[in-house]
């Protein structure tokens, strides 16, 4: 009987520094591993610690998973200190993840906001492959300071892409900085977008999911067309252990991606 | 009986110096079993999630397990722990594999105490599910009833080594009148606690300050979430090797929902403890089909703040009705 406590191991191929405290993992399951977009794997640490992290990298590329981890706490911060070639575990794929039938023929506008990039960097990898079945896709990024945006590379390869428009705000700009200054809820000002045929993505920490959520209902979006990736406390990330119950939710189950309209009415959403 | 311990692992009520708890029955201590009385201040519960369990590390349960002295209110507690570890397709196979190595002997109470409530959840002090024989003992010798496969097998096993008698009408009336009894009781005891039925609309009509105030004297110490035989919730901590240790945990422990940046909407202890509510009576009845609480109270037994439960919903019935 497969057990569902013990994880598969994976090498650590390369470390990519994204940011002052944001870096990347390059992963090589030891068996074969693949997940869709928006579902999350829970990372173990030997003898340290698990976490749930939702991959970056393309869903389409069976020969890695890519983790980007933000610098925060007991594990991450012994996370931030490994090298390449040290194993690590991985459980999942789990979870309920974006649902990309949802978003064809329609344009899709993706708000995202500091390590938030991670989810949607997976999750724009497969509209890209699919987009000749969506009309058109703009991602609005936001971070503190310029040296906070991660993905640089990767933001001027879609920018590259037809149909695909990428907006970029920080909180203090700098000299260097040319693109707006200000919180990413700004950046919706600026989006070209016919929110009758469009759907939204939120993602990034919970004060920005809120606000973000909030700006975009009062620019029209209906609620069943806002989608967002809660966080929340999680260990066994299967259903069981009870930590990331949000109501009668599992978020590990249920989630961690919910349309508003199934969460609007839930304790404990924004924290 | 004296047997059956060489044969299996066989653990029954005995009195302990905190009152009647599990104990391994060997040949020193079968006279000291006692039968038919509520209940063990373990619940049946921590033979299937013990405290601490490796669960990576395959285990060797080698002896079967008889458990006997299972009351009515921790058989119907399984349901839910049944629905949460075995739900598919995420089955937990320690769980499995210690239900299944078990063999459950009910035997259904014939006193009561001051914090039995099951009737008010529809919990019968006879065991009505979840048990292989029901055992009743009277007249100076036990009586068996068959509930199961297992148990008629076990049956078979040990029959050779027992003085089998057919039970007898004046004994049967016996029993019944010791059941009817004790349903009387139950029913004049709690007359006054609001039915589960009831109970999630008083929570959400309630308002914060009846929280607040019986939450006073809370700790925060998790005994109601770890001795309840429908609490479940468990926290993986991590051992070298990537073995995992699944160690029971409360919701009622500070930092239970805390994430990473240090947002915790359940960081208020006030909070926390009207969240447990809300879990049994409100959320879990939503999700799942088994009962959340099955009205045993030894969370009022062992609260060490003097918090009563059944207090609680009394007042929160009164404030709804006023």
């Amino acid at each position: 009987m497969h057990n569902i406590y013990k994880p598969i191991k994976a090498t650590v191929k390369k470390i990519i520094d994204e940011s002052p405290l944001i870096k990347t993992f390059v992963l090589k399951p030891e068996q074969k591993f693949s997940f869709k977009t928006g579902e999350f794997i829970e990372l173990t640490m030997d003898g340290i610690g698990e976490a749930p992290f939702t991959p970056s990298s393309s869903p389409l590329d069976t020969e890695k998973i890519e983790v980007t981890i933000m610098k925060t706490g007991y594990v991450t911060d012994r996370l931030h200190e490994i090298s390449a070639g040290q194993k690590l575990g991985i459980r999942g794929p789990f979870g309920r993840g974006y649902p990309l039938e949802k978003f064809y023929e329609k344009e899709v506008v993706i708000l995202g906001g500091g390590c938030g990039f991670a989810p949607i960097r997976s999750l724009m990898h497969n509209l890209i492959a699919e987009r000749s079945k969506i009309v058109k896709v703009t991602l609005c990024y936001g971070a503190k300071t310029p040296e906070d945006c991660i993905y640089e590379p990767f933001v001027e390869e879609v920018r590259s892409i037809e149909k695909f428009k990428v907006l970029r705000s920080v909180d203090k700009a700098d000299e260097t900085w040319k693109e707006k200054e200000g919180v990413v809820t700004v950046l919706l000002d600026d989006i070209e977008v016919d929110i009758k045929n469009s759907v939204a993505v939120v993602c990034g920490p919970p004060i920005m999911m809120k606000f973000g959520t909030l700006k975009l209902l009062e620019m029209g979006y209906q609620e069943e067309d806002i989608y967002l990736s809660m966080e929340k406390n999680m260990s066994c990330g299967l259903g069981k252990c009870g930590h990331c119950m949000m109501g009668d939710y599992f978020v590990c189950k249920d989630g961690p991606v919910f349309s508003y309209n199934e969460i609007k009415d839930y304790p404990g959403i924004w924290m | 009986m004296a047997d059956c311990v060489k044969r299996y692992n066989i653990y029954a009520p005995t009195q302990s110096n905190i009152g009647l708890e599990y104990d391994i029955i060997d040949d020193n201590n079968i006279q000291d079993i006692i039968y038919n009385t509520p209940k063990t201040a373990s619940p049946l519960k921590l033979f299937y999630l013990p405290v601490k369990e490796n669960v990576v590390k395959e285990t060797n349960l080698k002896l079967v397990n008889i458990i006997i002295g299972a009351p009515s209110c921790d058989l119907a507690a399984l349901d839910i722990l049944d629905e949460i570890y075995l739900n598919e397709p995420f089955i937990d196979p320690f769980y499995k594999k210690r239900r299944e190595n078990s063999i459950i002997i009910g035997t259904d109470c014939y006193s009561i105490e001051e914090n039995c409530h099951c009737n008010v959840y529809d919990v019968k002090a006879i065991p009505e599910k979840n048990h292989d024989i029901l055992l009743s003992f009277i007249d100076e010798r036990i009586f068996l009833s068959i509930n199961s496969d297992k148990g008629s097998t076990l049956l078979k096993n040990i029959r050779d080594f027992a003085d089998v008698v057919t039970m007898t009408e004046d004994l049967k009336n016996l029993i019944e009148s010791k059941r009817e009894t004790v349903a009387s009781a139950l029913k004049k005891q709690n007359r006054k606690i609001p039915a589960y039925s009831e109970t999630g609309n008083i929570i959400n009509e309630s308002d914060d300050a009846i929280w607040k105030e019986f939450s006073r004297t809370c700790v925060s110490c998790g005994a109601c979430s770890t001795i309840c035989p429908t609490c479940t919730c468990f926290l993986l901590v991590d051992r070298s090797g990537f073995e995992k240790i699944r160690q029971m945990d409360a919701c009622q422990f500070p930092g239970f929902a805390r994430i990473a940046a240090g947002e915790d909407n359940l960081g208020e202890r006030h909070v926390r403890f009207k969240n447990r509510y809300l879990c049994k009576y409100v959320w879990k009845p939503q999700k799942f089909k088994s009962l959340a609480c099955t009205g045993c109270g030894r969370c009022i037994d062992t609260c060490i703040g003097g918090i009563s439960k059944n207090k609680l919903f009394i007042e929160l019935a009164n404030q709804v009705t006023a």
